[in-house]
């Protein structure tokens, strides 16, 4: 689209002054902001905000400190089990549906229970297609599917980052105690 | 001051060789360890922590207390990096000149340092060794000690350019070669203000020979108290020789491609990236030796020109070495510091700001040394004054207006005569200017 000219704004800076265009005062200032950023982190002091990731984790911290809240952070995914055991899932197809980035795909069968009429006979997650927006756990009418807190997720292969329902299931399994149902 | 006999005698020798295998390798190990620092300043700037994970443990379980150490073994891992990476060379470049660019210019940055006289006089007691013979008394702690000093030291600096030009154009792409004839015009630019100022000071000393600067600086004072326009000039030259930041143009990390060395990989652009800081710590030597007097130190005993035993030479080798990671240090806070500067920016500095002062300033040295007005106050002084009249007459002066905004033709800079058409379905939001004279150059 063309620019119109009631949109342009034009700026025009100021001229310089004589003691300005020698432009070394103002870098003498500008040396003064560098030399105080450079003693308040020395040696990780006040300033500086890392944090020594395999030792400390932002688990460690509180949110203002820049860590982590376990409440609502979108982490790898999990099936949850219901009281026997089994996968909560009924199938509906929601979140397949809902997924922006269409990485969950789901198989469903007859249920061999009857309190359902369906159950996923496949349920995968691409995880590196996943954008963890967190959609499928809002679209979930049974709450089976959730976020966890754990987002340091290793795989050597793109085959090994496609989560199926075993693995699922046993995420579930592994972080009952950190994030209950 | 005492005379002593210049050039290749016995004794000299006898102190040379040994010196200058031994300053090579603490140059080289000095190199790695300015990057660690390099980059260890740079995160402290930007309240990062930067290398910290590298220590000197190397995996093994006895040797685990040396793990971590701050990081200090971050140079050795990218010594090692680099030695094991592959060593490419593209199909259509110049096999030769592609193989020599990373030793043009890492050589005349190594043999800089052979004149700088880290150590002042020694004197060697009488003694006979070997195949020189009988040797004995007063020699310069450093790598040689010839008349022609300061001279082969700005010759053997400006040889880098080589360097650089060669590893362009040998590489066979056009970024490559664009990025060494930016920097080959920015080195050979800033070697005139470079060559003013240096003028300054050996007329003010009236010697060329480094030891006699400092004898010079000893006895009336340092000559960045006396003399801080040249100072000032000669470390923006010296900034813009060694192609360091504000004036990296030529391998704007950010911005460009990479500049002249983008085609070089693995131990070859390592070369390229120490000899950075050869240059860098040569400059520094050179301008520690004009301005901050050498080794010498006011006020501390033992120090002097005539302390001439080996232990206050090497203490004043500390001294000096000291002297000039300090600023070194200056230079790499600096760069973090300044934005980088415009191409035309870095011309405009160099050929319309630096040149005419410094020949101003070459003229007014020349005036106080022919009438003997040398002391330290008399140069600040006239430093002063010289100040002052470039303030008065700097406005006074015809201005060149730079960066000119040229406007496009049909542009809203440079409205034309046209019709504005719909180009997409009707209700589209696109809507075009499409001038209805065609293309021609706006007047």
């Amino acid at each position: 689209m063309a620019i119109r000219d009631e949109d342009i704004v034009t700026i025009a800076p100021k001229p310089m002054n004589r003691l300005e265009s020698v432009y070394l005062p103002e870098f003498f200032r500008g040396f003064g902001t560098t030399m105080r950023h450079f003693f308040s982190s020395f040696g990780q002091g006040k300033t500086s905000r890392t944090i020594q990731y395999p030792e400390e984790r932002r688990e460690h911290y509180k949110p203002e400190d820049g860590g982590m809240e376990p409440s609502n952070f979108r982490g790898i995914h999990r099936l949850n089990r219901d009281e026997d055991g089994r996968v909560k899932c009924v199938a509906c197809m929601m979140c397949p549906t809902l997924c922006p980035a269409n990485c969950i795909h789901i198989v469903a069968e007859e249920s061999p229970w009857d309190d359902r009429e369906k159950y996923p006979k496949k349920f995968e997650i691409d995880e590196l297609r996943c954008i963890f927006c967190g959609m499928c756990e809002e679209a979930c009418p049974v709450d089976a599917i959730e976020l966890t807190t754990e987002y340091d997720v290793v795989g050597l292969s793109r085959q090994e980052m496609i989560f199926d329902k075993e693995k699922l299931l046993s995420i579930f399994d592994v972080t009952i105690d950190k994030k209950p149902m | 001051m005492d005379i002593i006999p210049t050039g290749l005698t016995a004794t000299q020798i006898f102190i040379s060789l040994p010196f200058i295998a031994i300053m090579v390798h603490v140059i080289l190990g000095a190199c790695a360890y300015l990057i660690y620092i390099e980059r260890k300043v740079c995160s402290y700037i930007q309240d990062r922590v930067g290398p910290n994970r590298v220590g000197f443990d190397f995996g093994l379980k006895w040797l685990s207390f040396l793990k971590g150490a701050l990081g200090l073994g971050q140079p050795l891992a990218d010594g090692i990096k680099f030695l094991l990476k592959e060593d490419y060379m593209p199909k259509s470049a110049d096999r030769v000149l592609f193989t020599l660019a990373p030793a043009t210019i890492v050589i005349p940055a190594m043999i800089g340092f052979l004149i700088i006289p880290w150590g002042g006089y020694i004197d060697i007691p009488d003694m006979s060794v070997p195949l020189l013979g009988d040797i004995g008394g007063r020699v310069v702690l450093a790598g040689a000690n010839f008349n022609a000093g300061v001279i082969y030291l700005l010759a053997v600096a400006s040889l880098g350019v080589y360097g650089v030009v060669l590893g362009g154009w040998a590489s066979n792409n056009k970024y490559s070669f664009l990025g060494g004839l930016r920097a080959s015009a920015q080195m050979v630019s800033y070697e005139i203000p470079l060559g003013l100022s240096l003028m300054c000071v050996l007329l003010i000393c009236g010697t060329i020979m480094p030891m006699g600067i400092i004898e010079h600086q000893v006895q009336n004072g340092w000559l960045i108290f006396a003399h801080p326009l040249a100072a000032i000039l000669f470390f923006v030259a010296i900034l813009a020789e060694a192609n360091r930041a504000p004036f990296d143009n030529a391998e704007a990390e950010q911005e460009l491609v990479g500049g002249y060395h983008t085609e070089y990989s693995s131990m070859r652009f390592a070369l390229f990236f120490l000899a950075e800081y050869m240059h860098m710590i040569t400059s520094c030597a050179f301008f520690t030796l004009l301005f901050l007097g050498g080794f010498h130190l006011p006020a501390i005993p033992g120090l002097g020109i005539e302390d001439t035993s080996i232990v206050a030479g090497l203490l004043k080798l500390g001294v000096f070495f000291t002297k000039v990671v300090l600023l070194i240090t200056f230079m790499i806070i600096i760069r973090w510091t300044v934005p980088r500067l415009r191409y035309d920016q870095v011309m405009f500095l160099g050929w319309q700001s630096m040149i005419p002062l410094g020949m101003v300033m070459l003229v007014m040295t020349s005036v106080m040394v022919f009438y003997e007005w040398t002391a330290w106050y008399e140069l600040l002084a006239a430093n002063v004054v010289l100040t002052a009249l470039v303030f008065l007459v700097m406005p006074v002066l015809p201005k060149n207006k730079v960066n000119k905004r040229i406007p496009m033709y049909g542009s809203r800079f440079n409205p034309m005569p046209g019709e504005r058409v719909e180009t997409s379905a009707p209700g589209g939001l696109a809507t075009e200017d499409r001038p209805v004279e065609g293309t021609v150059p706006a007047m």
